[in-house]
C-alpha cells in the first residue's frame, strides 16, 4: 500500500523532508537545469533538463590533491570532501538508473572514488514518473530499467501517487494518506531494436550516420553515464601552490587516445563513434550484465547534427 | 580512507644516460631506514604512475626485477617526461602502483624464451631479463631480438654486452653508418633468419604497434601459435584503475586487464 499527496501540499512535504538538506530539482531560470533549489516557485517539472545529474556525483572539474611545492617531503595533501545531505527531486528513472551504472566504476571493491561514494550515500532519490515521456528522444522503454529510487511521484492531476522504493523512502511518507493504485509503466514512441552488435562492427550504416559528426563531445557531456576523465596538475603564478584535479574528458576527442610521442590510436571519428556506442551496448554488458545506456536520448537531443545511434542499430540487418 | 591518487616518495639513487633524450633511473623508497628496508613488490610487465607535483603524472613500465629498487627508462617527450629527465640523484619522484598484469614468469618456467623488442619497447623486456638473470635455472634457452633506429639509439649497452655472452642476442638497426659491422634491417628479418621452431617456447613482444603486428605475422609463418605469444600494449593511462577510460580497447582496459596480454586473448580487438 502506498501513499497519496495533494499537489498543493508538495512544497510543504518537500520542505519538511529536506530540512537540514539541500534540495536539488529541475529549476527553470532560462535553461532548465538541475540546481539547488532556493525558491520552490523555481521548480519546473515540465520537460527534463538536458544536462543530467552526474555533476552532483562527479563534478566536471574536481580537485584531488592540493600541492605545495615548498613542502619538499610532502608536497601533496588530500582534498577533503564534505557533503551536506541532499535530496534530488524531479529526476527520472533513466537518471537514477544511470547511477546504478556508474556505481560499477566508482564503487567497485578494488577502486573506489571517495567523492562519488560520499555523494551517493548522502543523496536521497525522488523520481517523477514519465507519463507522458518528457522528450521525443526518450527510448528507455527498450532499456529494461530497474525501479531504482527512494520515492517515485506519479502525477494524478490534483495529487501525486507516491511509491517508496526503499526503506528510507518509506519512512519519509508514513504520515501520508494510503492510496491504492498501480504505478503505470513508461511507454516510449521511440524504440531501440536491440541486437548482438558484435556482428555489425563493419556495417556501413555506422559511417553513414557518423559522417555528420563534428567531434564536439556534446554526446558524452550530456550522457547520463559518461564519466571518462583526465587528470592534470595546475600551478598558481607563484609556482609553489597548486592542485591536481580530474576533469571530464570525451572519447570523441582526437587526443583521447594520444600517447607519448604523438601517436593516436583512434584517429578517425568513426572508430570513436563506434567505441562509444559499443561501450554502452556491448562492452559494458559483457562485464556487468546490463547496458550502460539508460535510454534517456540526451546524446541525440544534444547533438548539433542530431546523430541518432538508435536509427543506425534499428536499420542493421 | 585510502586515497586513490595517493603517491609514495621515491628517491633517485642513480641516473644513467642512455641516448640523447633517454635516461635510466634507479629509485628506492624514500625515508626507509637501512635496517628496516621494506621490500618492493612489483613484477616485470607492470607499470607505475610517476608524478612530479605541479607537472603531473605519466605511466611507465618497470624495467628491473629487484626487491630493493625500481628502474625506469624515461624518454623526454612531453611536459612531464622532460621534467623527469631533468631530475638528478637524491631528488624525489612520486610513485603509485604497481598496476596491471605482469609476464607470467612462474607459469612459463621450463620453456625457452623468445624476446623481441623495438626501441623503448625493450624497457619492459629488460625487467623480464633481470628476472631471468636472477633465476637462470628456471628457463631453457633465451633468444633476444632487438631493433633500434641507429647505433646512438641502442639502449642498455652494458646489459647488451652481458646478454650477448649469456643469451642468444640478435641486434638490428633501421639505419647505420657504412662502417657498422652488425645487422641492418627490420626486426622481423632477424627473427625470420633465426629459423626458430615453436617447440617449448614462449614469445614476448614489445614495441611500436606496427612492429608488433609484423613480428606476429612472421612468427605465424614459422609455426608459432597465438597462445605462445605475450604482447605488451602502450596507452596513456590517467588513473591506472579502470575508471578514466583512456586505455580502453574494445571492452579491455590496458591498465587492469593488461598491459601484458596473451595474444590470443586480444587479437582482432576493435581499436
Amino acid at each position: 500500500m502506498d501513499k497519496v499527496l495533494e499537489k498543493k501540499r508538495l512544497n510543504e512535504f518537500l520542505s519538511k523532508v529536506s530540512k537540514g538538506k539541500e534540495l536539488i530539482a529541475p529549476v527553470k531560470k532560462g535553461t532548465l537545469r538541475f540546481e539547488v533549489v532556493t525558491a520552490f516557485a523555481d521548480i519546473c517539472l515540465e520537460g527534463r533538463p538536458l544536462f543530467p545529474i552526474k555533476k552532483f556525483f562527479s563534478p566536471s572539474k574536481q580537485d584531488l590533491l592540493s600541492l605545495n611545492l615548498a613542502k619538499k617531503d610532502k608536497p601533496y595533501d588530500e582534498v577533503k570532501v564534505k557533503f551536506k545531505p541532499r535530496i534530488i527531486f524531479g529526476a527520472r528513472l533513466c537518471d537514477f538508473n544511470g547511477l546504478l551504472r556508474l556505481d560499477k566504476f566508482f564503487l567497485s571493491k578494488e577502486y573506489r572514488d571517495d567523492y562519488y561514494k560520499l555523494a551517493r550515500e548522502n543523496t536521497l532519490l525522488f523520481a517523477i514518473n514519465c507519463v507522458p515521456t518528457p522528450s521525443k528522444y526518450c527510448f528507455c522503454e527498450s532499456m529494461s530499467l530497474e525501479r531504482y529510487y527512494d520515492l517515485m511521484f506519479h502525477d494524478l492531476g490534483d495529487k501525486y501517487y507516491v511509491e517508496a522504493g526503499t526503506v528510507r523512502g518509506k519512512s519519509l511518507i508514513n504520515e501520508l494518506r494510503d492510496y491504492d493504485f498501480t504505478m503505470p509503466a513508461i511507454t516510449c514512441d521511440k524504440k531501440l531494436d536491440k541486437k548482438d552488435l558484435a556482428k555489425y562492427y563493419d556495417d556501413v550504416a555506422w559511417s553513414k550516420e557518423n559522417d555528420k559528426c563534428l567531434s564536439c563531445g556534446k554526446c558524452t557531456a550530456h550522457c547520463t553515464t559518461c564519466l571518462c576523465f583526465d587528470v592534470n596538475d595546475e600551478l598558481a603564478p607563484d609556482l609553489q601552490k597548486g592542485k591536481r584535479f580530474k576533469e571530464w574528458d570525451s572519447c570523441q576527442f582526437l587526443n583521447f587516445t594520444l600517447v607519448a610521442g604523438g601517436a593516436v590510436f583512434r584517429k578517425e571519428r568513426l572508430p570513436r563513434f563506434k567505441h562509444r556506442i559499443y561501450h554502452k551496448l556491448q562492452y559494458f554488458r559483457e562485464k556487468f550484465g546490463m547496458d550502460m545506456c539508460t535510454g534517456c536520448g540526451r546524446c541525440i537531443e544534444a547533438c548539433p547534427r542530431l546523430i541518432d545511434f538508435t536509427e543506425v542499430i534499428n536499420k542493421l540487418k | 580512507m585510502k586515497m586513490l591518487f595517493d603517491s609514495a616518495a621515491f628517491r633517485i639513487i642513480a641516473k644513467e644516460k642512455q641516448t640523447q633524450d633517454i635516461y635510466l633511473f634507479r629509485l628506492e623508497k624514500a625515508g626507509a631506514k637501512k635496517t628496516e628496508k621494506s621490500e618492493l613488490n612489483y613484477q616485470p610487465g607492470q607499470f607505475f604512475q610517476l608524478g612530479i607535483p605541479g607537472f603531473g603524472e605519466a605511466p611507465f613500465s618497470v624495467c628491473s626485477a629487484s626487491k630493493d629498487f625500481i628502474e625506469f627508462n624515461i624518454r623526454g617527450l612531453g611536459e612531464v617526461t622532460n621534467k623527469l629527465i631533468s631530475l638528478q640523484p637524491r631528488e624525489l619522484i612520486w610513485l603509485r602502483g604497481p598496476y596491471g598484469t605482469s609476464y607470467p614468469m612462474k607459469e612459463i618456467r621450463g620453456n625457452s624464451l623468445v624476446i623481441i623488442g623495438g626501441g623503448t619497447g625493450v624497457a619492459p623486456l629488460r625487467g623480464v631479463l633481470k628476472h631471468v638473470e636472477a633465476h637462470r635455472a628456471d628457463y631453457d634457452r633465451v633468444h633476444l631480438f632487438f631493433g633500434f633506429k641507429s647505433p646512438e639509439e641502442i639502449l642498455f649497452k652494458k646489459d647488451m654486452n652481458a646478454w650477448n655472452r649469456i643469451f642468444d642476442l640478435h641486434l638490428t638497426l633501421d639505419k647505420a653508418p657504412k662502417d657498422y659491422k652488425g645487422k641492418v634491417g627490420l626486426v622481423t628479418k632477424i627473427v625470420e633468419e633465426s629459423r626458430l621452431d615453436n617447440k617449448n617456447k614462449i614469445v614476448m613482444i614489445c614495441g611500436p604497434p606496427i612492429m608488433m603486428k609484423f613480428t606476429i605475422q612472421t612468427l605465424e609463418k614459422t609455426g608459432f601459435n597465438h597462445d605462445q605469444i605475450f604482447v605488451s600494449y602502450e596507452r596513456r593511462m590517467k588513473c591506472g584503475t579502470g575508471m578514466c577510460g583512456h586505455c580502453m580497447i574494445s571492452g579491455v582496459y590496458v591498465c587492469k586487464d593488461g598491459p601484458v596480454f596473451r595474444y590470443d586473448k586480444v587479437k582482432g580487438l576493435h581499436e
